[in-house]
């Protein structure tokens, strides 16, 4: 019998449909996998299951028994846990606070935390968990936050832990690590949904795997039985294009842009120390490492939104160093921020108004003081074309329109006039898989175009793919600059982006 | 020491232990709300709330107790509606808040004015008398101040204990500041962030309550139109400067009790002043107390955020 099974799920947001007739079955004590592009249901079918949101038809049935859960509260009375893609965990609590928050333990409201902490590290051990319970979760990294996060399901007794994408903000050894853990439950008798869109990861972990596209589920399928091609024409709906990367003459000419020993203390705390990397014109260096390490300070210096405390930054020999966000971009820097929402576009305002962000002080646009409406227009009309963008028109506000659309106009903008740099903060960040393949596609055509490209991505494959350099960042430090070859030690990578010099060193002896 | 000097420092405690105490009681109840992620500017229509309708049925029965109680009454119901606003209709939290600070004074103006109508002498109802506590009141300075008080005093005192370890002490505290700071967090958990955010309104309904009776009730015997004269205001500065810790709060009422305290006293010493630079004086400490603040505030991330269950 199956251990979880629902049937006919429907659920629809503003009309939109995000899960159609969806029917899922889980095995006891098996690893199954949820595989589908963003925007393709996953969550949405999980949160269901979890009482986060109300469904709007079909039943599930736990154990042969059809239940209904308003809250995550009822669910967890059923040992169903859900970590989610974004942790629950409250910041300003320690790891023990937060394992048994919402919990009534003995004695509540006074208990004794010092028992507790007993139980929880019992718990923790049991799974080669090695978390400090009297550590708060604003000091912990993410994968520690991770782990919290499991220890706090199996502290509920959880029988089913579901992970909504628990790899995205991992290095590969964390990864490795992590599925250690999850093979571990599995050998006890839990049983583990793991919802991702990433292939190898499946191929690896899981015994069966459901793909959502579009809202409907596709296929199920034991995971020894199909192959990665196969899965990703399911997700996808069509064959994958493969992205090559050609060789590109670099153009003596110019220098493209340099930094040179650049460092910022912000608060006392040092956030880039000594950075020196020059990408030359038709070149993508990619910086590899986890989030949080330095990487949105070093892309807001290069731009002139925080001010570096020493170091130099020059584009073709220009010294910039002490010029504005506005002089550095007409020098030719193209910006696409990690936060569309915050840096990048205002949600509110529609694709022309949202086109103008960047060009309202072209003097093309301007005519006797005034914006020339029509020719931002025209301009705006251009992008949606050239770029594919799909939008009701040009004066919809950007919130009406899908991630992968905003971010194509972002590129329409940034990428407009030939810019000699493009500074690509995780340019593919939340976009499904079509979507990504056209701004890494754009990335390499801007690149046999002549154009310096610093790509920061939290996705190694990604980096793996573009670029034909890689740096590695550590807590503002530069571990290493290897040349992106076949050869490339991929461990050593991962390793130096755990800040783990030492063993880097051994590995690549 | 002089004895003049001890004299005169133990009156200026007592004063400022009296002018505080509203401030502690209505801030106590505000810190409770802000912990949870209810931002109440409405502060002052609780406390006029709860002034006004002690002090009608104090007047009307003769009893304090009764009086008391209703004021109590008073205040929950102003933050009652508070809460429905911000919780369940998800509204602006400052606007209702501040919209409420402006019904409350115009309508206990006119409920004023319908029972007593135009008067010239101002009705006046009974007073609560000190209580003194046998032992703990001889203690020298500190006694007076702390132990030979009204009942509100020591509803403040009891308030400050109980916050605190409601707050440090207890699960409750810890849920209070789960549903503040990460509410989305505390409903995974199983909290029901709704009725935590509804218990801690109802709360502040209940101190704001008594903090407005303890002005009609404790330290004037009569009621007149805006009788809390901005004292919610000041409440809201005394949990910011508190850093909505019970402790941080007594300290902070304290301050701004004393310079009320002293503004009276010098009112009365025939400066050739207007009396007005004087009445200034308390909120002149609170900005200048603020600007020494700047940055130190750690707000819970979800103050003022209405929280959604079903959003994308």
């Amino acid at each position: 019998m199956a251990l979880l099974s629902m049937k006919n799920i429907s659920k629809s947001f503003f009309g939109k449909m995000a899960n159609s007739q969806v029917c899922f079955d889980l095995e006891p004590g098996e690893i199954h996998a949820l595989l589908g592009e963003n925007g393709a249901g996953k969550t949405t079918l999980m949160n269901i299951l979890y009482g986060i949101y109300s469904r709007d038809s079909g039943d599930i049935f736990w154990k042969g028994q059809k239940v209904s859960f308003t809250s995550p509260r009822d669910a967890i009375a059923f040992q169903i846990g859900m970590v989610h893609q974004h942790f629950m965990l409250v910041p300003t609590l320690t790891v023990s606070q937060n394992i048994t928050l919402g919990l009534k333990e003995k004695g509540y409201p006074f208990t004794d935390r010092k028992a507790l902490n007993a139980t929880i590290t019992e718990v923790a051990q049991k799974y080669g968990l090695q978390i400090d319970v009297n550590a708060y979760i604003s000091n912990l990294s993410v994968g520690e936050q991770q782990r919290v996060e499991i220890i706090k399901l199996l502290y509920r007794d959880a029988e089913l832990l579901i992970l909504d994408e628990p790899t995205a903000m991992l290095t590969p050894q964390e990864t490795e690590y992590f599925f250690e853990v999850l093979r571990k439950l599995r050998a006890d008798g839990h049983s583990v949904i793991i919802i991702t869109h990433r292939i190898p990861e499946i191929m690896s972990i899981s015994d069966r795997v459901t793909v959502l596209r579009d809202g409907y589920n596709v296929v199920t399928a034991k995971t020894s039985d199909i192959s990665e091609q196969e899965l990703s024409r399911y997700m996808i709906g069509r064959q994958l294009q493969i992205i090559q990367r050609e060789a590109v003459v670099s153009d003596t000419g110019s220098e493209g842009i340099s930094l040179e020993e650049v460092s910022l203390k912000e608060k006392g705390r040092e956030r880039l120390n000594s950075l020196s990397l020059q990408i030359a014109p038709g070149e993508i260096v990619g910086v590899a490492g986890v989030d949080g390490n330095g990487q949105k300070e070093l892309v807001e210096v290069i731009l002139g939104i925080r001010k570096q405390s020493s170091g130099k930054i020059r584009m073709d020999g220009v010294d910039m160093s002490s010029m504005s966000v506005l002089e550095r971009k007409k020098l030719g820097i193209g910006y696409i921020s990690d936060d569309r929402h915050q840096d990048g576009l205002v949600m509110d305002m529609s694709l022309t108004d949202n086109i103008l962000l960047k060009t309202h002080t072209d003097r093309r646009f301007i005519k006797h003081g005034l914006i020339n409406t029509r020719l931002v227009r025209a301009e705006t009309q251009k992008a949606v074309e050239d770029y594919a963008i799909k939008t009701p028109g040009l004066n919809t506000p950007l919130r009406y329109l899908s991630g992968g659309n905003q971010q194509k106009l972002i590129l329409a903008r940034e990428m407009a006039g030939n810019p000699k740099a493009i500074i690509a903060h995780q340019p593919t960040r939340g976009l499904d898989i079509g979507a990504t393949e056209f701004v890494q596609q754009q990335l390499l055509q801007h690149r046999s175009n002549g154009c310096s490209i610093l790509l920061i991505s939290a996705d190694l494959e990604e980096v793996l793919l573009l670029s034909d350099r890689i740096a590695v960042l550590y807590k503002g430090c530069f571990m290493g600059i290897f040349p992106n070859t076949p050869e490339l030690n991929l461990s050593q990578i991962g390793l130096l982006m755990a800040g783990k010099t030492s063993e880097a060193r051994k590995e690549s002896l | 020491m002089d004895s003049g000097f001890i004299a005169l420092i133990t009156m200026y405690l007592v004063a400022s232990v009296r002018m505080a105490t509203p401030l502690i009681l209505a801030g106590l109840g505000e810190a409770v709300s802000e912990k949870a992620g209810i931002l109440n500017i409405g502060v002052e229509a609780i406390m006029l709330s709860g002034a006004f309708f002690s002090f009608i049925v104090a007047f009307f029965t003769g009893n304090l107790y009764l009086g008391l109680l209703t004021g109590i009454l008073g205040g929950i119901l102003v933050s009652m509606i508070h809460a429905v606003l911000s919780i369940h209709c998800k509204a602006n939290q400052t606007i209702a808040g501040l919209a409420l600070n402006f019904m409350v004074m115009g309508l206990t103006s006119f409920l004023f004015l319908i029972v007593f109508g135009q008067t010239t002498t101002i009705p006046a109802c009974n007073m609560f008398g000190d209580l003194k506590i046998p032992l703990l009141s001889s203690i020298p300075i500190i006694g007076p101040a702390l132990f030979n008080q009204n009942i509100f005093v020591y509803l403040a005192l009891i308030g400050i204990i109980l916050t605190a370890i409601f707050f440090y002490k207890t699960e409750w505290g810890i849920n209070l500041q789960a549903v503040g700071e990460y509410p989305q967090a505390a409903n995974s958990a199983g909290l029901n962030v709704f009725a935590i955010r509804y218990f801690a309104c109802f709360i502040n309904g209940v101190l704001g309550g008594l903090g407005g009776a303890s002005i009609t009730l404790g330290q004037l015997g009569f009621f007149m139109e805006n009788v809390t004269s901005g004292r919610g205001y000041i409440a809201l500065v005394a949990v910011i400067l508190g850093r909505r810790n019970p402790i941080g709060i007594f300290a902070a009422a304290m301050v701004i009790g004393f310079s009320q305290a002293l503004q009276y006293n010098l009112q009365t010493l025939g400066f050739p002043i207007p009396t007005q630079v004087f009445t200034m004086f308390p909120y002149l400490v609170a900005v200048i107390v603020l600007f020494l603040s700047i940055g130190k505030s750690i707000d819970p991330s979800a103050l003022g955020i209405p929280f959604e269950r079903n959003k994308r």
